[in-house]
């Protein structure tokens, strides 16, 4: 309907232009916004309100006990010309990130893979291949997983049968984020879920189209699995990406919130949150939190610019 | 009533308190006399500090509404309230924090009701000295307690090795070290922890040289030079086997008990608080007690000192200051109050309360308040709160760059000129 003809039928109904078309919207959707109403406070107050607080506080010094003082733009040039923290927080994340999320996903690919292949109680292997990943990020699991990684755990006693002597890998700094990426890895679930689904959408007849022309398994794959299910693999490594950006509750818990040993699991979040909650530098931290958007959103829009080169649309 | 809350309590009582308030509005002014506490600490003190509080309704009529946080989670809680003008009317207080909140005016200065409301005549002169900043009284200790090695008797039996005693040395410690290593118990158990990290023992170390960790003005009270006979000292130490070795320490991440040295039987003894000697023993078999830090050499004293453990102040913003100050008179005078709080808190520091509890204590308890009375020349004087940025220096500069000597990543001669320069830096920024 275009404006003229909207505003014609107002005139023949109503009679008064103008703010009858406004009384009219209201009394059509006044109820429903009423009901979106706890909705809306909910949004502003608790999620736009404090994003744009944060905003503000990033350009104060603010301790909490006093009023913030306006500081232009230090907290982003202390970030970025001297604070070796900040470096080093960084190099841990990125370095998280870029093993993590392909080893992730090519994990959850291979089980996705081997469970599509028409197994009997298929829903119980998915079920259970998906609770580590909401047991994964919780306190308890992290704190087993000292246990397992410890000088003395699991995969030490398990080395042991063979005659060696391993570290300690969660303390030991060479090793201590590699514990923290198996542990990202071993929460494959939802990854493994949406390829399983992304696997059943592709149309057989292509596979059989494949295996009249004698194709081999690992050709089918390369040629037909793996192109078809680009989108879903773009969809995947965009959201494992931020939440590997976000991840910070394994390391909080494993190092007890210190990034220990020498810095080696300082996550940014774990910096972030170490600034704000033991140093009591909320301007700052919030500089952080808003550089970090900066990264996660550069590094989307790069996924975004680069995927029109290898993600297919069936289309 | 005194009340305490959990998380299940909270939410039936706040349904209950609603529904009240829904009935008659009366119930809302009752909130008006009740005075509102918070601080940290676990169930036992929860339950002790709740006892007190009810002792005190009976007595004075008001209400105490109490509730507890981990140390961790109390100072953003704290700081948090704070910032929004509602602070607790009273608060638990750490040396670490007083000056901060007191040039803050996030907690009020006392001195008005004291002789009044609040009554001192009898409290331990430097304990009430620890709670002044700038000459006015700002926080009332809550227990006197010192740092104390927590020494695993059982595993210095086991070795056939005469455990460490008041007059003990750092290089008696080597010797005893070389004992453990040819007697080889418990898969290789080292004689101590490695205390290169820890802050509160190269403040003793330092003291014992005439030195200090911070100046009065904040400053760093030491040199590059004593910076780096520290974390050589070390480095010699765990280079022969004498202290545990980087892997097995960077399992104690200064976080839950479970996860340090002795605990873990890693270590026989290692740096700790006299007030925890409790808390250990609850993890263990072992029998553990309690010792000083070792002497930097025969005869050499000072290093340690009465801390106050912790403090009761007074919110900034509080309406009802005097009669919080009245209940800070009763937790630390009343006898019956020191009977119910024990030595949880530190060693009372009313000269008439202690003899009161003294009798009731248990065996560990009487050793932590027989340490702590009887330090003799082992006492020096207590040193200035530390500045602001000593959290931070603490946990950013010393545990990491300790890791880093450890683990072979700086030589100690590197990372004694690198901590200074770089605590410097650190204290330089906060005072901006």
């Amino acid at each position: 309907m275009t404006a003229q003809s909207i505003s014609a039928s107002a005139r023949i109904k109503g009679g008064a232009v103008g703010s009858s078309i406004w009384s009219r919207a209201w009394e059509n959707h006044a109820p429903g916004y009423l009901f979106l109403l706890p909705w809306f406070i909910g949004f502003f107050g608790l999620t736009i309100g404090p994003i744009i607080t944060s905003l503000y506080l990033s350009f104060t010094h603010f301790d909490l006990l006093t009023a913030p003082r306006w500081a232009g733009l230090d907290n982003y040039i202390r970030m970025f010309t001297n604070d070796r923290n900040f470096v080093a927080s960084m190099r841990v994340t990125m370095f998280f990130v870029i093993f993590s999320v392909p080893l992730k996903l090519a994990f959850a690919l291979g089980v996705a893979l081997l469970l599509n292949r028409g197994m009997r109680g298929l829903p119980l292997y998915r079920a259970l291949f998906y609770l580590p990943s909401l047991l994964g990020a919780s306190v308890a699991i992290a704190i087993l997983w000292r246990q397992i990684f410890a000088g003395d755990g699991l995969v030490n006693q398990f080395l042991a049968l063979f005659g060696i002597v391993g570290p300690s890998w969660i303390s030991n700094p060479n090793y201590s984020l590699w514990t923290l990426i198996v542990l990202s890895i071993w929460q494959f679930g939802s990854p493994m879920i949406i390829f399983l689904a992304g696997l059943r959408s592709i149309p057989q007849d292509m596979y059989e189209a494949a295996s009249l022309e004698g194709a081999s398994k690992w050709r089918v794959f390369w040629k037909i699995t793996l192109p078809m299910l680009t989108p879903v693999v773009f969809f995947n490594a965009i959201i494992q990406t931020i939440e590997g950006f976000k991840s910070f509750t394994p390391a909080f818990i494993i190092s007890g919130g210190t990034g220990s040993p020498i810095n080696s699991t300082l996550f940014y979040t774990l910096y972030l949150y170490n600034e704000a909650f033991s140093f009591f530098r909320m301007g700052y931290a919030s500089a952080l939190a808003w550089v970090l958007l900066a990264i996660v959103a550069v590094f989307t829009a790069f996924s975004f610019f680069t995927s029109k080169f290898w993600v297919h649309y069936d289309d | 009533m005194g009340m305490s809350l959990d998380r299940r309590q909270f939410l039936l009582g706040t349904t209950a308190l609603l529904g009240a308030a829904a009935l008659s509005p009366a119930a809302a002014l009752a909130q008006e006399n009740r005075l509102r506490q918070l601080f940290w600490g676990g169930q036992a003190r929860a339950d002790r500090t709740n006892g007190v509080n009810a002792l005190y309704t009976a007595a004075s009529g008001n209400d105490v509404e109490s509730s507890f946080l981990g140390w961790g989670d109390y100072w953003p809680k704290l700081a948090t309230e704070t910032a929004g003008g509602n602070s607790p009317d009273i608060v638990q207080m750490d040396y670490r924090f007083i000056v901060e909140y007191a040039r803050r005016n996030a907690i009020a200065p006392l001195d008005e009701f004291v002789g009044s409301a609040l009554n001192l005549s009898d409290f331990d002169a430097d304990q009430l000295e620890g709670g002044k900043v700038d000459g006015k009284l700002y926080g009332v200790s809550l227990g006197a307690n010192s740092v104390a090695q927590l020494v695993n008797l059982a595993a210095f039996a086991e070795a056939g090795v005469e455990p460490p005693n008041r007059d003990t040395t750092y290089d008696d410690i080597r010797a005893m070290g070389e004992a453990f290593k040819s007697k080889n118990i418990r898969g290789g158990m080292k004689v101590i922890a490695d205390g290169s990290g820890s802050e509160p023992m190269l403040d003793n170390w330092l003291r014992q040289k005439g030195l200090a960790l911070y100046t009065a003005e904040g400053k760093l009270g030491f040199t590059e030079a004593e910076a780096i006979e520290w974390f050589t000292l070390w480095s010699q130490m765990r280079a022969d086997g004498v202290c545990v070795d980087a892997e097995t320490q960077a399992l104690d991440t200064n976080g839950p008990l479970e996860n340090t040295m002795v605990i873990l039987g890693k270590a026989a003894m290692m740096p700790s608080n006299s007030n925890q000697l409790v808390a250990y023993q609850t993890l263990v078999q072992d029998d553990l007690t309690i010792t000083s830090y070792p002497r930097i050499a025969p005869g050499v004293g000072g290093g340690h000192y009465r801390k106050p453990s912790m403090f009761f102040s007074v919110g900034g913003s509080s309406s009802n200051k005097e009669a919080a100050a009245a209940y800070l008179s009763f937790f630390v005078n009343d006898p019956e109050a020191g009977k119910v709080l024990g030595v949880e808190r530190g060693i009372p520091c009313v000269s008439a309360v202690r003899d009161v509890v003294a009798p009731m204590l248990n065996e560990k308890d009487q050793i932590a308040l027989n340490f702590v009375a009887n330090l003799g020349d082992l006492l020096g004087a207590l040193p200035p709160p530390p500045p602001a940025a000593a959290g931070e220096i603490d946990v950013s500069l010393l545990r990491v760059i300790s890791q880093e000597v450890a683990f072979g990543a700086r030589t100690a001669e590197d990372a004694g000129k690198f901590f200074v320069t770089e605590a410097a830096a650190v204290l330089e920024r906060g005072a901006a």
